[in-house]
């Protein structure tokens, strides 16, 4: 009984220890918002996806001085998002960055900002009828397109494969015999980048032959799972692999690894991911992967801040800045294909260099 | 008569009516694709097995307790990542602790680090569960969470990137082969692990006092009590012993999959516990044996590997993975129903 009554103690001084460290970060925060800064609220649609961890660091250098920025996790739950936005709202935030869970809730957001009359820049998920359809004037968008992303893969990979042709085609009958791993199945970012990167390369003339296409829903574990099977299946036939993104394409090399390629007898398998992680590219350079695709993490997160910041002061967010909207009311981030050749472009944006 | 013979039909369908739906799927994938039966194909399930069966192995005296554990991906993967974040290749120039020794002796210190702290983490969540009454579902449920917040703080302050350039000597230990037949197929080090690992819990479970001890409070707790067993601790020493197997399952894994992020790890509860029921863990308490737990995780994984080697929908698979732990349950709870 007395044991009883330590351990509830215990855990009750265990609950409050951890409010009071949450309660004096949050207290940081308005001791800084009073210091003139405007704030801005942020969602992010899931703390623990690699690419946006790079983007909400990129925007958090970027608010430096410039702005408070009020940081939340959505933790991939659009019902959650939303009651974070109503709080921020309440909060009395200048301006929103929202990152979508759901890019279709995008008029759901944008209704509640209109009715507080809050400026809103939507990030890396895009309401897919276009910013523009949104009935709101103040709000864009900042990102890429999904299919700019697997068109760049495609036409890295049909360089690399014109290049490297006598080496890669093993079969000689001209044909790149490809295993696809997939991202989360529905996810608009892996249909494009699957059925953009093949068409890509069959518009340039290459033909392409599909063994096997499977969803390793984003994960370096599931990823190399399926790449040991498929080696099972299929050995020497597979003559590319192509990734969705490169926590896959990591997953496969070290796959293939273990199956005797990338050693000292030469043995190779080309493998291309998406997003040019700083790991990706160590492997870039140490000749296991052929190539991957950024997706600039540090001009999202950059162009945000300044677009939220612009609206935040009641100016054009475009002000000053160096971007451009399309007619969707967007401002596209170029995405950039990654070889051994240019890796200081990547390694830049990450803040490698 | 007849009555005898058809009870021993249901008696026999009860018992082995799930091995039955297994034994159908895999003629199945064998008959959609019959390159699958290779020696390849084999060694590379058992492979696969092995991480998943010392985690379901953990799981199993949690749910002969009729307790359950949903904090298993996330302790993996808290281990995974304080792992690798130590254990980075010596001379990979962005190392994220740049001093830190890479010996085999240095080596061993954070596996035993890991495997320790995943022991302390299980023990508090076997006190919440023995001390307080908690249900395990909800004390492991808030285990989960904890562990996945400690994790993810961890994370981003070391720099939010996946770890990756690992100690060659560590990864080692995770994918050297003992015996290689040639074509890809090779008898890996993770299955003599994992041989070792039942071979242990098989002793703990049946041949000392403890494991007699854990099934008769899984069994009955009141009796067990009465009859003079200490019910609290081995509850405690059930979840410590889990803790133990998840700390060395998920240094494993980070050594097999070669990088970890603060994800890894995610829902592999769920394989864990759908091993153990589809192996005849009853989650009534008190029922389940070692063999039963080993071939759930093992056909399992032949499913999960065949699946993908004839190129099913993973939508589909989904469905047919939903389906085998559904039809294994509803085994179980006639079971059950038969013996009250």
């Amino acid at each position: 009984m007395k044991m009883k009554k330590i351990l509830a103690g215990l855990l009750a001084c265990a609950m409050l220890a951890s409010m009071a460290a949450c309660n004096s970060s949050s207290n940081k925060e308005t001791q800084a918002a009073s210091g003139d800064l405007p704030l801005i609220g942020v969602t992010i649609y899931k703390y623990d996806d690699n690419f946006m961890t790079y983007t909400r660091t990129a925007m958090e250098n970027a608010a430096k001085g410039v702005a408070t920025l009020n940081m939340n996790d959505s933790a991939n739950d659009q019902s959650k998002q939303n009651d974070q936005i109503d709080t921020l709202i309440q909060k009395g935030v200048k301006a929103l960055i929202v990152n979508l869970v759901d890019p279709s809730a995008a008029p759901t957001i944008a209704e509640k900002a209109k009715a507080a009359d809050i400026p809103v820049v939507f990030v890396n998920k895009e309401y897919p009828e276009g910013t523009d359809k949104i009935d709101y004037d103040k709000c864009v968008y900042v990102g890429t397109t999904s299919e700019e992303s697997g068109i760049i893969q495609g036409e890295l990979i049909a360089s690399a494969w014109e290049a490297n042709k006598d080496a890669w085609d093993k079969n000689g009958d001209g044909k790149i015999q490809y295993v696809m791993l997939m991202g989360e199945i529905g996810h608009p970012d892996a249909e494009a980048r699957t059925t953009y990167s093949i068409k890509t390369l069959n518009e340039k003339g290459i033909e392409t032959e599909e063994l096997a296409n499977q969803s390793a829903t984003w994960d370096a574990t599931k990823a190399k799972e399926l790449m040991e099977t498929w080696l099972g299946k299929f050995g020497d036939q597979i003559e590319m692999v192509i990734a969705n993104n490169d926590g896959m394409a990591m997953g496969a090399i070290e796959a293939l690894a273990g199956n005797g390629y990338f050693g000292s007898d030469g043995k190779y398998m080309p493998v291309f991911g998406v997003d040019a992680l700083p790991e990706a590219l160590d492997l870039i350079e140490a000749g296991k992967m052929a190539g991957t695709v950024l997706n600039n993490p540090l001009g999202q997160g950059t162009a945000c801040v300044e677009l939220a910041v612009n609206y935040a002061a009641g100016k054009d967010p475009l002000d000053g800045t160096e971007w451009t909207l399309d007619d969707t009311k967007a401002v596209r981030v170029p995405y950039v294909g990654i070889t051994v050749d240019n890796m200081d472009i990547a390694k830049e944006a990450y803040g490698l260099k | 008569m007849d009555k005898a013979k058809k009870q021993q039909i249901t008696n026999f369908l009860l018992s082995y009516g799930i091995y039955i739906v297994f034994a159908l799927m895999i003629l199945v994938i064998v008959i959609l694709d019959p390159s699958v039966l290779s020696l390849n194909s084999l060694t590379t399930i058992l492979t696969q097995s092995s991480t998943r069966c010392m985690l379901a192995l953990g799981v199993a005296g949690l749910i002969v307790l009729a307790g359950t554990d949903l904090s298993i991906g996330r302790m993996v993967g808290m281990g995974a990542v304080l792992a690798a974040s130590l254990l980075q290749a010596p001379n990979f120039e962005r190392r994220i602790f740049p001093n830190l020794p890479s010996n085999w002796g240095f080596i061993f210190l954070v596996i035993a680090l890991v495997v320790v702290l995943l022991a302390c983490a299980s023990a508090v969540s076997g006190t919440m569960v023995a001390k307080l009454k908690m249900h395990p579902f909800i004390a492991t449920l808030g285990m989960q969470l904890v562990m996945y917040g400690v994790c993810s703080t961890y994370y981003n302050w070391i720099g939010g990137s996946p770890i990756g350039s690992l100690n060659e000597d560590f990864k080692s230990i995770a994918q050297g082969k003992v015996i290689d037949f040639g074509g890809g197929a090779n008898l890996s080090l993770l299955v003599v692990y994992a041989g070792i690992a039942i071979a242990v819990i098989w002793f703990i479970w049946n041949k000392t006092t403890f494991g007699k001890n854990m099934f008769a409070v899984g069994g009955n707790t009141e009796a067990a009590a009465v009859s003079g067993v200490n019910v609290d601790k081995t509850i405690i020493t059930t979840y410590i012993l889990a803790g133990i197997l998840y700390g060395i399952a998920s240094v494993l894994e980070l050594g097999r999959t070669g990088s970890a992020t603060n994800n890894l790890g995610v829902n592999y509860e769920t394989d864990a516990i759908s091993a153990c029921v589809v192996g005849g863990v009853s989650f009534n308490g008190g029922v389940g044996t070692i063999g039963g737990v080993v071939l759930g995780v093992l056909l399992l994984q032949a499913i999960n590997f065949g699946l993908a080697y004839v190129d099913v929908d993973p939508n589909l698979q989904y469905i047919v993975k939903g389906l085998i732990i559904l039809v294994a349950v509803a085994i179980d709870m006639r079971k059950y129903v038969k013996k009250k």
